[in-house]
């Protein structure tokens, strides 16, 4: 899937569940939500998307149902399962506590070694 | 499987909805922010990406690529396959010359051991028949007295029944035929669980000789005569001149185990007939069978019998000699019991064709390893471009599961052709015979079984490409991998030696036992002689002197012919089954405390009888026709009942009367003459039974037996035979006109047709392993060309390098034959009740077999031996 310009691997379905974990949305929703919630700083290639959310529904991680979006149209949204809470809970810890250990190791200066 | 692809379909209708639905709002919110409406849309487009590789990797995501999958990995294992056509047109037919092989078995098998009788719960019929081991008498079927003893009186049957196979001459003057009709008491089809589809059962009221005028008809039989009439009931069939009235007709395809009968009539009896007196009147013609009560079982109903048995034979005067004789009435499976004489030799022959598809498997799992083994470099290359294992797996598994799936269609081919030929030749004298038959389970069978042994076969392979796998980093010539896979091919080769050789080492003690079979001498001179079966109705011919009368103007014809030395007749001949055994009394013999009575064969003889078998006198004279027509009753016995009774003493004068106790002084019989044992049941008979033969009036038969010894080739005779009992009375059918050559040979098929078979497979077996060494002892070769190349450019000389070879297949031969003779003992072992006059390890049968297989693998080994000491330095170096 290495389409994921400007993203480390790994992180889009973090943020596919961190967004879902906030509203059900669908797909396009999900797309919009990221955009909004990184502050327009994080794109996310739109091909990728659906591979993941199909990847993600496989796992049991979200769950998916046909409703009615804003403009009254048919559309697939995607809701966090308790599994996929639980997940995200995991993967925010692990990733805060990788990105602190990576920013203090990118911090360090010369005198602190 | 459907519902599956269904929901595929649902599942791309939706995802593509949903794909859509995301350009759609893409693109609307394009316009939304001023971008023309076709630029957005293109946009959205381009953005999104190619819309089908989204699509595939979604499948994927939702695992749903089992199928594209599969269907891929076919078709490359098809065009690996078209490849290399010799080892596929190799492999395939291996595969289904094997599994042909043991399909035809199974389908023999499956008929008569496994399949259950055609009946309602089949596993409740049972069959009960009286045994005197210590008499020598194993079996003796049941009297009519047990059948009225026990019926309603045994608590675990539901139901009991008696039947009788015999044969009438059925039909209008000159029109008759001898037909095999079963005379069975009024609850047969009940226990069996069958009735009449037309008409009615038998009645209580047909069970007695003025009143059992009736007949019921098979389906088969009512089609054919009566144009399957639906008022047949009421209609005459005469049977032997008598107009016996049509009560039912029988349901479509029924049939009493291996019964030929197309007609049933009334198992009639007289009063006199089921009294106490008549209790161990069993003979080999008269059978119970039961159903058993619902829940009961096998144990109680013989424990219940037991306890009857043990009461009835209080009042018995000779209920002591009975005890002495080993007297029981056993309870056996009807199933079991009517397929027990071929279940040994089936079974074995069945996993002689095991090992069979075993050794051809083996062949087939060495090639694929040696093929694996030239495509490791491929393999790792694509491992390398990121294929996972398992993806290398599933492909050499498809590729060999098709090769299995292949050779299971050219199996069931094979194995089609190899029924048809088991029905042809010699079905119909297997018990249940008529039940073998190709069908869709056997197919479904076949096809499942092929598909996983395809799967079996993956193993060693994927096994090889995880140590590969795990060995690749190394990219060195000669991988732990090869040498792994290398030690597992030898493995293999060992294995098919010693199955190889177990197959040739069964075979030879089968076809031992014939060849020895075959020697035994049968006590008479069976050259030159021509027998035929007459019946001749006794309500037809009614008196003694008519029926006299008949047997003297045939012999006297038939001694008129050209060639002919003498003629005679007898109750039954050697060799042809269903001889029956009886007691005799002994005037002044009084058996030791502990002595059981015994059974002797017991004949009825007319004309020349002796002269016509060649039998040899020891002692006396033969009987003639006036002994038959005068009125001393006279007999001959053989050497053993002489040995056995006066031994030391001549027998001649000495007296004795028919049965079981001594009746009055003018019924003893006094023997003229003693002629010697001959084999009477079959050629393997070893005990001294002992035989009576009394002249024809005194122990006869509608159905007898003529023989006729000529100086002409004994077929020359047939229509001369044919014409003389045409001429003196056209309605007594004469049927079974057999040189007694053609007898005996017929009463070793049990024996010849298992050998014959055995030593097809061993011929195979012998040939798949030559290919196996041949096919492992090249690829050694071609991999080791650069080394040999190397070697021979050092100086080696051929000869070492071919014997470096031959060693090798020397030392895979020396282990397999040391396995496999550990697996002929087994065997020998398994075998032993089938054997005559072979022990069970025969050295001399071994020692054949090994040297055998040994030839023919180092054979197969000679050409790459060779090839490898041909090798020439510049070649093998130049090579890649």
């Amino acid at each position: 899937m290495g389409k994921n310009a400007g993203l480390l691997p790994g992180t889009l379905d973090m943020l596919i569940l961190k967004a879902v974990s906030l509203k059900p949305l669908h797909g396009y929703g999900v797309l919009l939500r990221i955009r909004q919630i990184s502050g327009d700083a994080l794109d996310i290639p739109q091909g990728s998307l659906y591979p993941a959310l199909y990847r993600l529904e496989h796992q049991d991680l979200i769950a998916a149902d046909w409703g009615t979006s804003d403009n009254n149209r048919k559309a697939k949204f995607y809701k966090l399962t308790t599994a996929g809470r639980r997940r995200l809970r995991d993967e925010t810890a692990g990733w805060n506590r990788l990105a602190a250990a990576i920013s203090s190791a990118l911090n360090t200066t010369p005198e602190e070694v | 499987m459907w519902k599956r692809v269904w929901s595929r379909r649902k599942f791309e209708e939706k995802m593509q909805e949903e794909l859509r639905f995301h350009i759609e709002e893409y693109t609307a919110d394009l316009i939304r922010s001023g971008i023309p409406a076709e630029e957005a849309a293109r946009r959205a487009r381009v953005e999104f990406g190619s819309a089908a590789s989204v699509q595939e990797e979604c499948r994927q995501a939702r695992g749903l690529l089992f199928f594209d999958e599969l269907k891929r990995q076919i078709r490359h294992a098809s065009r690996l396959l078209r490849k290399s056509p010799g080892f596929t047109m190799t492999a395939i037919l291996t595969l289904g010359v094997c599994i042909g092989a043991n399909l035809t078995l199974f389908a023999v098998v499956d008929a008569i051991l496994l399949r259950p009788l055609p009946f309602p719960e089949p596993e409740r019929l049972v069959t009960i028949f009286n045994t005197y081991p210590k008499a020598n008498v194993e079996r003796d079927g049941s009297s009519i007295t047990n059948y009225y003893e026990r019926r309603g009186r045994i608590a675990a049957f539901a139901s009991l029944s008696m039947y009788r196979q015999g044969s009438g001459i059925v039909g209008e003057p000159g029109y008759t035929e001898r037909e095999i009709i079963n005379r069975v008491t009024p609850e047969f089809f009940g226990t069996l669980g069958t009735r009449p589809v037309l008409g009615r059962v038998f009645t209580e009221e047909e069970t007695t000789p003025a009143t059992d005028k009736a007949v019921i008809l098979t389906d088969g039989y009512w089609r054919e005569r009566f144009n399957a009439d639906p008022n047949i009931a009421g209609r005459r069939v005469r049977i032997d001149g008598i107009a016996n009235t049509v009560v039912g007709v029988l349901p479509a395809g029924f049939r009493f185990l291996s019964s030929e009968a197309r007609l049933y009539a009334p198992f009639s009896s007289s009063p006199e007939e089921r009294t106490s007196g008549n209790r161990h009147s069993g003979g080999n013609a008269k059978h119970l069978i039961a159903r058993m009560a619902p829940g009961a079982t096998i144990e109680q109903a013989q424990s219940q019998i037991d306890a009857q048995n043990a009461a009835l034979d209080r009042d018995n005067p000779r209920a002591a000699m009975m005890a002495e004789a080993g007297f029981r009435s056993l309870v056996v499976s009807l199933h079991g019991d009517h397929t027990a004489g071929v279940r040994t030799i089936l079974l074995c022959l069945q996993a002689g064709a095991l090992g069979l598809l075993i050794i051809g498997g083996v062949n087939l799992m060495n090639l694929l390893l040696i093929r694996a083994s030239s495509r490791a470099k491929e393999i790792a290359v694509r491992q390398a471009l990121g294929a996972t294992w398992w993806h290398v797996i599933a492909e050499s598994g498809t590729e060999i599961v098709a090769l299995a799936f292949a050779g299971g269609i050219l199996g069931i081919a094979i194995g089609a052709f190899g029924v048809q030929a088991v029905i042809r030749f010699g079905a119909d004298r297997l018990p249940l015979g008529s039940q073998i038959g190709m069908n869709a389970q056997l197919v479904v069978a076949t096809i499942a079984g092929s598909s996983l042994l395809g799967v079996l076969m993956t193993i060693p392979i994927a096994w090889f490409h995880l140590r590969n796998h795990a060995a690749i980093q190394t990219e060195s010539r000669s991988t732990t991998a090869g040498r792994a896979a290398q030690r597992l091919r030898h493995a293999f080769i060992t294995g098919q030696i010693a199955l190889a050789l177990v197959l040739l080492t069964g075979a030879g003690l089968l076809g031992l036992s014939l060849e020895k079979a075959m020697a035994v001498p049968p006590g008479f001179r069976a050259d030159h002689v021509l027998t035929g079966q007459l019946s001749v109705s006794w309500n037809v011919y009614r008196n003694w002197p008519s029926r006299l009368g008949f047997n003297e103007r045939l012999l006297n014809e038939l001694r008129g012919q050209p060639g002919v030395v003498s003629a005679g007749i007898a109750s039954n001949v050697p060799l042809s089954g269903n001889s029956g055994k009886s007691a005799a009394t002994v005037i002044g013999y009084a058996r030791r405390p502990g002595e059981s009575p015994r059974g002797l064969y017991s004949y009825g003889v007319d004309g020349d009888y002796f002269a016509a078998m060649g039998f040899a006198l020891r002692e006396g004279r033969f009987l003639n026709a006036a002994d038959t027509r005068g009125k001393v009753p006279v007999c001959v016995v053989d050497e053993d009942f002489a040995r056995y009774y006066w031994a030391g003493k001549t027998a001649i004068g000495q007296q004795l009367f028919q049965g079981a106790s001594a009746g009055r002084e003018q019924d003893a019989f006094t023997v003229v003459g003693v002629v010697g044992a001959v084999k009477q049941s079959e050629l393997t008979d070893e005990a001294p039974h002992g035989a009576v033969y009394y002249p024809y009036v005194m122990r006869s038969d509608p159905s007898v037996i003529v023989a006729i010894r000529s100086q002409q080739p004994p077929e020359s005779l047939v229509p001369a035979l044919q014409r003389a009992v045409r001429q003196i009375d056209p309605e007594v059918p004469i049927t079974g006109i057999r040189t007694m050559e053609a007898r005996i040979d017929q009463s070793l098929v049990t024996r010849r047709s298992p050998a014959l078979l055995a030593g097809l497979f061993s011929v195979v077996a012998l040939l798949l392993t030559a290919l196996g060494t041949y096919g492992v002892l090249s690829y050694a070769v071609a991999q080791r060309r650069r080394e040999i190349g190397v070697r021979v450019a050092l100086g080696a000389r051929p000869e070492s390098i071919r014997a470096q070879f031959l060693s090798i297949a020397l030392r895979l031969l020396a282990a397999g034959t040391v396995l496999g003779l550990f697996g002929a003992w087994l065997t020998g072992q398994a075998m032993r009740t089938i054997l005559f006059h072979v022990p069970p390890f025969h050295l001399a049968t071994l020692l054949a077999a090994a040297l055998t297989i040994g030839a023919v693998s180092l054979a197969a080994c000679l050409i790459p031996s060779s090839r490898a000491a041909r090798i020439s330095p510049m070649e093998a170096l130049a090579d890649d």
